[in-house]
């Protein structure tokens, strides 16, 4: 019937000219001329008419997924029909392009935004909490009630008996975020932070840069020679970004993924490597050590932009500081180097300087010059110097970290992480070499209880390899557009001042968290725990939370009842001491479910907005192409509506203002002018006047109105030409300028600091990074590890049940085979994982993925689809674990500072066991 | 006069099922449709979708006869989309846990990221599949009523949904089980390798929508095209099963994956996925196509150029779609 295709194949390899030009004739006239030969199928046109649409509306999906794909949107009928992604981009410096971004999640959006978990109306709980329950109210109702409850807390314990806490949904969607922070500084309500409240905050950063925010475009990826994939698996939490790493090995990049598990990332690259759970900074410091025994490394780098040739006394192990001497107003931020030019020693440059007073804004911090200019700083030797006390005795810090690199050598490496020594030594070797080289890290290492240490180790590999601050080198985990807009926006009035509280802190108080420790870890860590928790409220290092009784939580944007760890336990602790919840969702979830006002929000293609994610060099529109459903609105709407609710209550209740203090700054609150203040005296009349005045102010981007970037759907940022986030762009680019520009760093030595002579560093033997092994319990051998969903993001679109159908229609955790067979579990099986402190239900998905006890589980799986309502987090009991070390202040770059330091909520210290479930 | 064709580099593939559902909204969104998956992408080694597809049977045999005993897939081998009880739990207030109005049994995606040997020499990858619009489509010779034509222009082989009448002979001739009856239309369906989007020049959604840049879309034909270089030049292309006899249009780089571990945990030269599990996929050709792909890659680690890479690489988006009038907007 059909040529066969052998005759047709070497017709094409001789090149038949002619088949090929006719082939290609593949215009409408070419199909039309068919059509004349051919019948005519009408029902060809019916498909035809299928891919037709109505209009096209450019956004994207606002969940802090990082990836702002723009799409067009298609409407057809009035409503949303499909999205497909809007197209080219353009590349950066030589690398390959961002087209076509976008992932399953938000090609199903159109069909999802129709779904029957959303909240199209206000709700008021009638039966008990969670109950599912609900009177169907007006928005008026709704706010009137919220508000009159709202002003009852702040005149009777003040406005931290309130709390706002807003999530995923909020955080990069930089309108709405703006406008939900304006109403809390207006307000002065407690907003409980979701970076180090998830766990994300790299505080080993802080520690060692005195800057969190290190990360340029995924494109650098490309740039990189050899490329460490650790602690997280891209292939399957950034879909869209996944490309670079593959894209990069073909280029000649060594790609190798670091995991325990063997997933979809270990699987497209040049090498996997399997450490045990939980053993990755024995693994990050063999290296360190296989380097510094090489002597691999890059002295120049070293000597210019790290502490590790500063000097430190032998006796007493603290750096040498001018206070050491007998000079007149002696500095103790004044460090010295040993110079081998003139065999003396120097102050080192740039330390000494007096610092910035606190509060000072980020981007007016004045940091000095850490230019060498002609001193030699030896990095290797033991020198006496003349101290008020007498001669000491002093070495470098570099000396110091060569001891301690010893004690990890590659052998002893393989005992605990399970990797053989030679390949060890092998991964080092290339990782010094390669240049540059970079780590793509995940979330997961900040998720441990010593997260700070891990990273400190992986900054010192990379910084003996001279690898931070250059183009494809380096640790990349994210940046932050600054918040230059957002501030002056939603900090204007009553005075700048709103309340940030840390969220692990806040939990650990107001959810009894020692308690949790200990019944998961005992009476004397719990006890240890507390005790370096009080001291760092006793000694002002850290806000105290116990003084005022929560009373009220509002949840914005995130379903915060869903990711705590120790599950149910948090949901009924905290919530039974809450009088009010209120809820503003999009979807229903457990935190709405348990709420007692929940108010619908518009979806993704019903509002608008903008992102500037650090992922690309582009910021993205989010426009409404169909109106809310039901009675959803945009978060500035919903604020307003309770602005406006507080104020008119404020005025028919006649409530004077109230006199409050937000870290030493006094402040009025008038609620009667409550609404006057959050539209600037109605100057915002909508969402769009946010946005306008946010790309007015913003720096980095480019100048445009929002109905022409709606019209364009993206722009490129400025500064955006290479694959790094340059000074002109929207991003933070410290750590590229303290290595370019030589200007210091935020740390006391104004160094990239590995060595912390703090009391506590000491005490706990942090002073230089070091191996720690993670928390286990007793008895229980296994190690459950979590990362983000393939099929969602955080819990939304979890429930969406075509997604559904390309899993297992529910949770599921992957176990080894030969575990399973042990308990008698096959593939399917419901299981129940337990340790002391509770147990959940779920399917058990066998997989040889996973190794022997280990299991491994997608998180962001909503309670809700449990039995119990009890997911993961009911094994997950490290909700308690507040690492002291991460309580210490007083210390320059150590020290209460929100979304820069503060401890991580853990996620990562336990052991649990399973069993087949038994029940139906 | 032209075969319109597609390269799928398995390499790049990270199973996010973004293809799946790009197709799905596009074209299966309509009752009778749920269970449809015209494009899939499932876990090999592995059953599949509809599960145990490959020993269902249909194409040709060895003899050039056509084998029209193949199975005769039920909405159940394929697993469907089953609504879940939200209103009942969440508005309602009867039911108590989130879940779907039924279990489901199995699913397209069931076996997702279910490895197979051992920890830690275990191996899986990803395969997206489609209608291969072959060359000698077993299922356009079994359909009784002459239903289903392969276009001229393109090649596309469609099924002609006025004459359908539903007899499902193509449903047990395709050996790759890539024809769906329509339980409400009462006709067979397949892909349409989005022709009304190739006549416009936009490539089929599934290739134009994937994050991965791994779908070549091109005439077979047109040596300027990567997918000529890919199939013929480099030959590192390959069908899948070329034994069912169909000559399939669409064509895979085979899977590279990252070295096992001997039993001292040192690197071993053991392949992580068995040869012969890879030629009872592609034939015997894979052996070949491996080593230009290793050989190629290690001329880009030395420094060197290769063109083969570069076409993989596809630093330029569009470089993957190689059809006339191409748009991208
Ligand atoms: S959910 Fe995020 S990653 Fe997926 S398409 Fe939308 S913006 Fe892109
Ligand atoms: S969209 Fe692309 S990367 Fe994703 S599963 Fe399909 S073919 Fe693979
Ligand atoms: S894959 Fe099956 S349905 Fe598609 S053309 Fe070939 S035989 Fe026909």
């Amino acid at each position: 019937m059909y040529k066969s295709a052998k005759t047709t194949r070497r017709k094409f390899l001789l090149g038949s000219a002619s088949a090929i030009g006719l082939s290609l004739n593949y215009s409408k006239p070419a199909i039309a001329n068919l059509s004349d030969t051919k019948p005519y199928r009408s029902w060809e046109d019916l498909a035809r008419k299928k891919w037709t649409w109505d209009s096209i509306t450019h956004s994207t999906h606002g969940t802090n997924c990082t990836g702002q794909c723009a799409f067009n949107v298609y409407v057809k009928n009035g409503v949303v029909w499909r999205e497909e992604q809007q197209g080219e981009y353009g590349a950066s410096s030589d690398a390959p392009d961002y087209g076509p971004r976008g992932c399953q999640k938000g090609l199903r959006h159109s069909k999802y935004m129709y779904g029957k978990q959303r909240i199209l109306y206000p709700l008021k709980r009638v039966g008990e909490r969670g109950q599912g329950k609900w009177e169907r109210i007006s928005w008026d109702q709704a706010m009137l009630e919220v508000a009159d409850k709202f002003l009852d807390y702040n005149i009777e314990f003040g406005p931290e008996s309130v709390t706002c806490g807003l999530g995923t949904q909020m955080v990069m969607k930089r309108a709405s975020y703006a406008s939900l922070l304006r109403f809390a500084n207006i307000s002065g309500v407690q907003m409980p932070e979701a970076f180090a409240g998830v766990g994300d905050l790299f505080t080993g950063a802080q520690i060692t840069f005195g800057h969190v925010t290190l990360g340029n475009t995924m494109a650098e990826i490309y740039k990189s020679k050899c490329c460490l994939i650790w602690f997280c698996n891209p292939a399957v939490t950034r879909i869209p970004d996944a490309h670079f790493f593959w894209e990069a090995k073909y280029n000649g990049t060594e790609v190798i993924s670091i995991s325990p598990d063997f997933n979809a990332s270990a699987m497209h690259a040049s090498k996997w490597l399997n450490p045990k759970p939980g053993s990755d900074i024995a693994l990050a410091m063999a290296m360190v050590h296989t380097i510094l025994k090489d002597r691999s490394f890059d002295t120049e780098y070293i000597k210019e932009q790290s502490d590790l040739p500063f000097l430190v006394r032998a006796d007493n192990l603290k750096y040498l500081r001018e206070t050491d001497f007998d000079t007149p107003e002696a500095r103790d931020n004044l460090f010295y180097l040993w110079d081998e030019a003139t065999n003396a020693l120097v102050e080192a440059p740039g330390t000494g300087t007096p610092t910035a007073p606190p509060g000072t804004p980020e981007h007016l911090i004045k940091l000095p010059s850490i230019e060498l200019a002609g001193i030699d700083p030896a990095i290797e030797g033991e020198w006496t110097v003349e101290t008020k006390e007498g001669p000491v005795r002093v070495t470098t810090v570099f000396e110091l970290t060569k001891r301690r690199a010893a004690q990890h050598t590659p052998e002893m490496a393989q005992e605990i992480t399970g990797i053989h020594a030679d390949i060890i030594r092998q991964v080092a070797r290339k990782f010094a070499s390669a240049k540059p080289s970079m780590i793509y890290a995940g979330y997961r290492a900040s998720k441990y209880l010593h997260g700070d240490l891990l990273q400190r180790a992986l900054f010192l590999l990379l910084c003996i390899t001279g690898n931070t601050g250059k183009e494809g080198g380096g640790l990349t985990i994210t940046n932050l557009a600054k918040d230059d807009a957002v501030f002056p926006f939603a900090l204007s009035n009553p005075a700048a001042a709103f309340r940030v509280a840390t969220l692990s802190r806040w939990d650990y108080v107001h959810a009894d968290m020692k308690e949790l420790n200990r019944d998961a870890f005992g009476e004397e860590l719990a006890e240890e725990m507390d005790k370096y928790f009080q001291e760092s409220v006793d000694r002002g290092w850290f806000p105290d939370y116990s003084k005022v009784p929560w009373k009220m939580g509002m949840f914005s944007g995130t379903n915060a009842a869903a990711w705590r760890s120790s599950g149910k336990r948090w949901r009924e602790t905290a919530f039974s001491k809450l009088e009010t919840i209120v809820s503003f969702a999009t979807d229903m979830g457990i935190t709405s479910m348990y709420s007692d006002y929940v108010l619908p929000i518009a979806h993704h293609y019903e509002r608008h907005d903008f992102h500037l994610e650090p992922r690309t060099p582009y910021m993205q529109v989010i426009d409404k192409a169909v109106e809310p459903l039901g009675e959803s609105v945009d978060d500035w709407t919903a604020y307003k509506r309770l602005a406006e609710a507080i104020s008119k209550k404020a005025i028919e209740r006649d409530i004077q203002p109230i006199d409050d203090n937000v870290i030493g700054v006094p402040i009025k609150r008038d609620f009667k002018k409550f609404l006057d203040d959050y539209t600037k005296n109605g100057s915002i009349k909508s969402v769009k006047d946010v946005i306008q005045f946010l790309l007015d102010n913003s720096s980095g981007i480019q100048s445009v109105s929002y109905d022409e970037l709606a019209e364009k759907g993206f722009l490129r940022n400025k500064g955006s030409e290479t694959t790094v986030h340059s000074k002109e762009s929207p991003y933070y680019s410290d750590i590229w300028e303290s290595v370019h520009e030589k200007r210091g760093y935020k740390t006391l030595t104004h160094r990239q600091q590995f060595y912390i002579d703090h009391e506590w560093f000491f005490e706990f033997d942090e002073v230089l990074p070091r191996h720690i092994d993670a928390l286990v319990n007793e008895g229980y051998p296994m190690k459950m590890i979590m990362g983000h969903a393939r099929h969602g993001i955080h819990s939304m679109w979890r429930d969406d049940s075509f997604l559904l159908s390309l899993q297992r229609g529910e949770p599921d955790i992957y176990v080894n085979p030969k575990d399973a067979e042990k308990k008698g579990v096959v593939d399917g099986d419901l299981i129940q994982i337990f340790n002391k402190t509770g147990s959940f239900i779920c399917q058990a998905h066998l997989t040889s993925g996973v190794g022997q006890n280990m299991l491994y589980m997608y998180h962001g799986w909503d309670p809700m689809m449990f039995k119990n309502r009890q997911n993961f987090g009911a094994v997950v009991q490290t909700a308690g674990l507040i690492k002291p070390t991460s309580l210490a202040g007083g210390y320059g770059q150590l020290g209460w500072k929100p979304f820069a330091y503060e401890p991580n909520h853990t996620f990562h210290d336990y052991t649990c066991d399973f069993e087949k479930y038994q029940g139906v | 006069m032209g075969q319109v064709a597609m390269v799928m580099d398995l390499n790049k593939c990270i199973g996010c099922q973004t293809c799946t559902t790009a197709c799905k909204s596009l074209w299966t969104d309509e009752p009778g449709q749920e269970y449809m998956l015209w494009n899939n992408v499932e876990t090999k080694p592995g059953p599949g979708y509809p599960r145990y597809w490959e020993e269902g049977g249909g194409g040709y045999d060895a003899n050039g006869d056509l084998n029209r005993d193949g199975l005769m897939t039920t909405k159940e081998d394929h697993g469907e989309e089953i609504p879940l009880n939200h209103d009942e739990v969440y508005f309602k207030g009867v039911e108590v846990q989130l879940q779907q109005e039924r279990p489901m049994v199995k699913g397209s995606n069931w076996d997702e990221d279910t490895s197979s040997g051992d920890y830690p020499n275990n191996y899986h990858f990803y395969l997206p599949r489609m209608c291969n619009h072959c060359t000698k489509p077993s299922c356009l010779e079994a359909c009784p009523v002459r239903a289903i034509y392969k276009r001229e222009v393109d090649g596309v082989v469609l099924i002609d949904q006025d004459k359908c009448q539903g007899i499902r002979e193509c449903n047990k001739a395709c050996p790759y089980d890539k024809i769906y009856f329509n339980y409400v239309t009462g006709k067979s369906q397949k892909c349409i390798f989005c022709f009304p989007r190739l006549e416009e020049g936009v490539a089929p959604a599934c290739a134009r929508q994937c994050p991965g840049r791994l779908r070549f879309v091109g005439f077979l034909e047109d040596e300027n095209g990567p997918i000529h270089e890919l199939v013929y030049q480099w030959k590192v292309a390959l069908p899948l099963h070329p034994e069912y006899g169909t000559e399939p249009n669409v064509f895979y780089v085979p899977p590279m994956l990252p070295p096992t571990f001997d039993d001292s945990g040192e690197f071993s030269d053991e392949p992580r996925v068995p040869t012969e599990y890879l030629r009872s996929l592609f034939g015997q050709e894979v052996d070949e196509a491996l080593i230009t792909l290793q050989f190629e890659m290690e001329r880009k680690q030395e420094g060197k150029e290769s063109r083969l890479m570069d076409i993989l690489i596809a630093k330029e988006w569009k470089s993957l779609f190689n059809i006339p009038n191409v748009k991208i907007y």
